[in-house]
């Protein structure tokens, strides 16, 4: 590097900040300011003084049981499922089988799509005269549609939106995965093969264990992303299942209060550190097991 | 210095449109899009000045502008502008400044509904101009399974429901709309229609025993409401796709399933309950001011716009509804003049009462409806009055908050 600049920037210690600093910048301006303004929303009335109203508001709203519930019922039954879909997807794309890279691109197409596109897809697929009920009833085996977003049937609405967000958001798990699955050195497998193990054990005693940092990040990924849900939600079941974040959205552009906005803001993020401490100490305990 | 000011340019102007006689000010809170404005300068003014001589310079403003212009000049005790259009909303800011327009004759037969409305402060303040509203769309698979003796343009609730039981008794499905999606309208026909109709109030008798009444019609009427509602913001699509037969929505969000299919709809006014045919106007008005330096000239140009002729073309212009009573026949058919047989007849509904759209208090009187709707209907839990009674204080409270008087027909 050029003596003078070298001088400018400092020793080599501080080079790795310097290079650090745009992203710094980034995260400051464009999350950690935002984060800040809306912590102050949520505990700060117009004049300024504190206040938990606004929380206290949000516990009060008629909706917000009802958003709790289904935000962490999405979570709870998509995260888990798209982890079993998105390994057994990685594993398959990792066998090195002719053609495992079309299969790569197809199982990724997904990602390009905006999720509130995604929403209109399926919902093309599951209203009264969608794409579902058409090849149902030319099958003949329903006489008339069947209302598979309706408030009367909030479990076939709700397998619905799993479904859209199955199709939509596994491909974020299965790039984590297939990322993790080639760091992993033939050297084990082949020692494993070396000493016995074929098939299910290789993957359950080796490619398992050695996976653990990748599926951690993919649960910390998707759990938080899972707890955003909304345009999805927002697309195919409108009012019929009420998420947080579609409560936030609606406080802040339809009735125009930024401050109860910002309180369901502050309250999915605590939820989402908090299920971020859970997963961290959680799975690495257990590979301080698996090391030892 | 600011007053003194105006009071100079508007004697100044004053003075030189004293010497072109003919040559008067429109100052405006309607129309002030450029296209819009450009749209009544050419097609409604221009006609206007080569039939009378009066040349009319047409001003947009915004409310605030509009208000303090007006006070300024009727404080000056002399002004430029000679007629004021605006919305019903406007005027009363401004109702010392109006001149009592009752010797003024619209170009056409204005309902007594909307005249009355224009009646503020002991004196015909504005004549209605135009009107926006919502209502009732029906596809005419449906009119076979009307009850017997119900007159589609004067429905009842109880007719309604018997109506949509017919057809869900009949073909098995769902056959009736309404839009309560997230960004539907939905708080509109709450505030605006069920509550006036049933208790004849939108705020005072949010809690009252025929509010309890009203819930519970809602909830079996719900019965036989398409149930993928929650998910619609507009109705044109689900008329389209014949999901719904019978829909409730605004004009411009049912609109495009006519336009689309013209032969297949009627549109017709909103069903009446136990109080009357609760339903809200957007209206907008033209007035004269105090201070108007040609009055006659500001009369002539109100009875011209207020023609059926010049009623249709603002129609077909900007999109809102005649108030006279002849223009609906003079629309050329097709899906205005449908739409414009239904509005009609609604605002001339002799058991009409008119709502007004709240005005100055937060957005969250919209939320406060629409959670009701959605604990007591959409939930379907059993009508609690401890409930009603809470958001019914919440609801006050908005407009004690905001110092706002409660729209019509409650007060204001």
């Amino acid at each position: 590097m050029d003596v003078r600049l070298r001088k400018l920037l400092g020793t080599d210690t501080l080079l790795p900040y310097w290079l650090l600093l745009p992203s710094i910048v980034f995260i400051g301006v464009f999350f950690l300011m935002p984060l800040f303004n809306a912590i102050m929303l949520a505990f700060r009335a117009d004049n300024g003084a504190f206040t938990l109203d606004y929380f206290k508001k949000m516990v009060a709203d008629v909706r917000f049981i009802e958003a709790l519930k289904y935000t962490f019922l999405l979570a709870i039954t998509i995260v888990p499922l798209q982890l079993i879909t998105a390994l057994a997807m990685a594993l398959l794309v990792n066998t090195g089988f002719r053609g495992s890279r079309f299969f790569l691109y197809l199982f990724a197409l997904p990602l390009g799509i905006s999720d509130l596109a995604a929403g209109l897809i399926w919902l093309s697929i599951f209203t009264q005269h969608g794409f579902l009920n058409s090849i149902l009833y030319s099958l003949g085996i329903i006489e008339r549609p069947i209302y598979f977003i309706s408030y009367q049937n909030t479990g076939l609405t709700f397998l619905a939106v799993v479904m859209a967000e199955h199709w939509r958001a596994t491909a974020i798990v299965l790039v984590i995965l297939v990322a993790g699955l080639q760091m992993i050195s033939k050297d084990y497998l082949e020692a494993a093969e070396v000493l016995g193990a074929r098939g299910w054990k290789k993957v359950w005693y080796v490619i398992l264990p050695m996976l653990k940092p990748s599926l951690q990040s993919a649960l910390i990924i998707r759990t938080i992303f899972a707890l955003q849900t909304f345009a999805v939600v927002l697309a195919l079941a409108g009012d019929i299942i009420p998420v947080l974040a579609g409560e936030a959205y609606f406080w802040h552009f339809l009735y125009r209060n930024s401050h109860v906005a910002s309180a369901y803001a502050v309250f999915l993020m605590a939820i989402s550190i908090g299920m971020t401490w859970f997963y961290l100490r959680f799975l690495r305990s257990r590979m301080e097991v698996i090391r030892g | 210095m600011r007053r003194f000011g105006i009071i100079a340019l508007a004697l100044l102007v004053g003075s030189v449109a004293g010497l072109a006689a003919q040559k008067i000010t429109w100052m405006s809170t309607q129309f002030v899009p450029i296209a819009e404005a450009e749209f009544v300068r050419n097609e409604i003014l221009a006609p206007f000045a080569e039939a009378t001589g009066i040349e009319v310079e047409f001003i947009g403003a915004e409310y605030a502008e509009f208000v303090s212009r007006v006070e300024a000049e009727y404080e000056a005790g002399k002004g430029e502008i000679a007629v004021l259009c605006g919305l019903h909303g406007d005027f009363v800011s401004v109702l010392d400044a109006l001149a009592d327009l009752s010797e003024v004759s619209p170009g056409g037969t204005i309902s007594d509904t909307l005249m009355k409305l224009g009646q503020m402060a002991g004196k015909q303040a504005y004549i209605p101009l135009m009107q926006a509203t919502y209502l009732m769309v029906v596809n005419k698979k449906a009119l076979d399974y009307l009850p017997e003796g119900a007159d589609i343009w004067a429905l009842t609730y109880d007719e309604l429901l018997q109506w949509a039981k017919n057809i869900y008794e009949a073909t098995g499905v769902q056959k009736l709309g309404i839009p309560a999606g997230p960004k539907s309208l939905l708080h509109r026909f709450i505030h605006g229609y069920l509550y006036p109709s049933f208790t004849g109030y939108q705020v005072l008798a949010f809690d009252s025993g025929a509010a309890v009444k009203m819930w519970k019609y809602m909830q079996e009427l719900w019965q036989y409401v398409n149930p993928a509602a929650p998910t619609w913001d507009a109705m044109d699509t689900p008329l389209l796709s014949e999901e719904v037969w019978i829909a409730w929505d605004h004009t411009a969000r049912v609109k495009q399933a006519i336009v689309e299919r013209p032969d297949d709809f009627i549109a017709i006014p909103s069903p009446a309950g136990p109080a009357g045919r609760g339903f809200i106007t957007v209206l907008a008005g033209l007035a004269i001011p105090e201070t108007s330096p040609n009055p006659d000239a500001a009369a002539e140009l109100i009875e011209y716009l207020t023609t059926p002729e010049v009623q249709v073309k603002i129609l077909q212009g900007v999109g809102f509804f005649p108030v006279v009573a002849e223009a609906a026949g003079a629309v050329p058919s097709g899906a205005l003049q449908i739409l414009a047989k239904g509005v009609s007849a609604q605002a001339a509904s002799p058991d009409a009462i008119v709502s007004f759209i709240p005005g100055g208090i937060s957005d969250e009187y919209k939320k406060i409806y629409k959670d009701t709707f959605f604990k007591f209907v959409i939930k379907g839990e059993p009508v609690d009055v401890e409930f009603l009674r809470s958001q019914a204080t919440r609801l006050r409270e908005l407009y004690l908050e905001a110092g706002a008087p409660y729209p019509a027909p409650d007060g204001g």
